[in-house]
């Protein structure tokens, strides 16, 4: 009795090393494709969480602004720095009456135009804080140099990353009010925190009211909501304050979540089309393996195999191709997922902070097993036509 | 039924092989061409036979209708006793290769040696696909008897054309064959290496037994046959 063995897996393995460099650069293919699908896969997981980590890095969820306010510095630069409303100060308290709200922080928004900004002037914009709730809603704000006002009436400044990169400030530096010829003084630069406050100029909220002579009038109020609290009841109580208009955080994200969506099918389609292209290449390589090997398949069926067992290890081969690519694939996510994230963050209109792309081992699992249900999807093909090669067509071409 | 013959077929005492009447007709366009035409023949167990003629006499088409590599268009053939096919009953591929794998060893002009296993591996391959419980030969000892023991571990780009001949013979005798059939198995050696395969048929048949059906153009290897059988026109001449 034999005591030697060799099965059909390893015969088919085998088979895959006889053209080297054509099974290599279809496992490429394959890991290319894998390494997009899984990093969209990640992508969709990654996108929305840092997202609502933005959002609740925003410190508050709701804003309340003066009716027909703008309520960030963009808008109001769009505006060539007009359209402000402004509501009472005395509204805080109102606002904070509602159980919903754990804490509110009251904001002046101002602007005016400096004629020595870029070549025919801009609009500098102003964002007076209360120095006693700010800081501790948005606690995610750190400092590249320096810290908070000294005092709640100081002529001081804490400046964005970008905003001091723009004016190119450093702390002890002075930045002029220009119109109302008051210098303030930068006490503090923050680090970049990806969101709109690394273009904004902080500066104490009694300090730019009596520099623009809006005593007891504010632009806007920043709410934090009670974790279990009711959004929906709380934004309704707040629209029966007089002339007001509520932003929810959760509107501002279903906004940008059906703009990525619209980015989002964009690179799906891209990841669709690698992937077909990644099947027609092992379609290709497995079907012209099979021919190259017509007359060796020939023998084989002439040894005693059926055409399941042809089948088989044709199915086996590309199989095998897929395993690798898929493998390769996912190794390139995990290794190179922070260039994926530079790529992904080029290609979309809005990214928040922190990691767009997550990728963990289930998801590894999904995408392998989606990659080799293509192969197995791609090799029936050729694996049918080996399948059904006869053992006489192999022997003909030997004359006679 | 066809299956059901092809899997009880046992070997009995005797008759190898016994053919009747066996016709085989291409169809080429409206013309139709007689590659085998009514040829009868018994081969006996432990019997070596040649058969030669030029080429287009149809030599390898009738060997291939014996070996059950194709199926006739008229005839009937029996195989140890038992019917294969009769007239008007053509096997499918499936039927075929359940008598294949019991019944016969193939050994070509081209080796077909897998250029990525091993000498060894060659010679096992069949039993990836099927392996006969009660008759499976000790690949080890076949490669010894064709002296490749040495040669195991090599690759078929390192042997010589004899050598690769030989392990094709080896593969072809892993399954323990009844019947080995051999189609110009020297048509790619030179004389030596020829009649070193000539020596292992004889051999083979000589010592094991084993029935073999060789075709050949060489007039030398048909000569170590018991019988020699000249085909001329797809009939067997003289």
């Amino acid at each position: 009795m034999a005591t030697h063995k060799i099965n059909i897996y390893q015969v088919a393995y085998k088979n895959l090393l006889r053209k080297k460099t054509r099974s290599l650069l279809t496992i490429l293919g394959i890991g290319l494709s894998a390494w997009v699908l899984v990093s969209l896969l990640g992508f969709n997981q990654g996108y929305e969480s840092a997202l609502n980590k933005d959002i609740d890095n925003m410190g508050f969820q709701v804003l309340v602004t003066a009716k027909g306010c703008p309520y960030e510095a963009a808008t109001l630069m769009l505006k060539g720095g007009t359209g402000l409303r402004y509501m009472k100060e005395s509204i805080i308290s109102d606002i904070l009456k509602h159980k919903e709200v754990e804490g509110i922080t009251p904001q002046l928004m101002a602007a005016v135009f400096d004629p020595n900004r870029g070549e025919s002037g801009g609009i500098n914009a102003y964002l007076g804080v209360d120095p006693a709730t700010f800081p501790a809603m948005k606690s995610y704000l750190k400092f590249k140099q320096g810290g908070w006002f000294t005092d709640p009436n100081a002529v001081e400044a804490v400046v964005g990353y970008e905003a001091a990169e723009l004016e190119q400030r450093e702390v002890g530096d002075k930045l002029l009010i220009p119109e109302k010829n008051v210098e303030l003084k930068v006490v503090g630069i923050l680090n970049r925190s990806g969101t709109a406050d690394d273009g904004t100029i902080f500066v104490p909220l009694r300090t730019v009211q009596k520099i623009f002579e809006k005593e007891g009038l504010i632009t806007a109020a920043g709410i934090k909501v009670n974790k279990n609290a009711n959004m929906t009841e709380l934004e309704n109580k707040l629209y029966d304050l007089p002339d007001v208009q509520v932003v929810s955080m959760a509107q501002v994200k279903t906004t940008i979540m059906s703009l990525v969506s619209t980015a989002k099918v964009m690179v799906f389609s891209i990841a669709l089309i690698a992937i077909l292209i990644a099947m027609l290449g092992v379609i290709n390589t497995i079907l012209m393996s099979v021919f190259e090997r017509f007359q060796e398949i020939g023998i084989i069926k002439s040894m005693g195999a059926m055409p399941w067992d042809v089948f088989r290890m044709i199915w086996t081969e590309t199989v095998i191709l897929c395993l690798l690519g898929g493998g390769l694939g996912i190794g390139f996510s995990f290794g190179l997922s922070k260039i994926t994230d530079v790529l992904i963050r080029r290609l979309l209109p809005y990214t928040p902070t922190g990691s767009l792309v997550i990728i963990n081992g289930s998801l590894a699992l999904l995408t392998l097993g989606v990659v080799v249900a293509i192969g197995l999807v791609s090799g029936v093909y050729p694996a049918w036509r080996a399948s059904r090669v006869r053992p006489l067509e192999s022997i003909r071409s030997e004359g006679d | 039924m066809a299956t059901k013959k092809a899997t009880t077929m046992t070997a009995n005492d005797g008759c190898a092989l016994e053919a009747r009447n066996l016709k085989k007709i291409y169809k080429r366009g409206s013309e139709e061409i007689v590659a085998v035409d009514g040829v009868s023949l018994n081969v006996e167990k432990g019997e070596f036979i040649s058969f030669i003629g030029p080429s287009g006499s149809g030599k390898t088409t009738l060997i291939n209708i014996l070996g059950c590599l194709d199926n006739a268009t008229s005839g009937s053939l029996k195989i140890g006793g038992e019917t294969v096919f009769s007239d008007n009953c053509s096997l499918s591929e499936s039927d075929l290769t359940k008598i294949r794998r019991r019944v016969f060893g193939y050994i070509f002009q081209k080796f077909y040696l897998v250029p990525t296993l091993t000498v060894l591996e060659n010679v096992l391959l069949p039993f990836a696909f099927f392996q006969k419980a009660e008759a499976s030969a000790d690949p080890m000892e076949i490669l010894r008897n064709l002296g490749l023991e040495k040669r195991i571990d090599h690759r078929p780009s390192e042997l010589s054309g004899g050598e690769m001949q030989r392990v094709a013979i080896a593969r072809a005798l892993v399954n323990k064959p009844e019947i080995l059939l051999a189609d110009e198995p020297t048509g790619n050696l030179d004389t030596k290496r020829s009649g070193e395969i000539g020596e292992v048929l004889r051999s083979l048949n000589g010592r094991d037994g084993l029935t073999i059906l060789l075709v050949t153009h060489n007039p030398n290897l048909a000569r170590i046959a018991h019988r020699t059988i000249e085909l001329r026109d797809g009939r067997i001449f003289g």
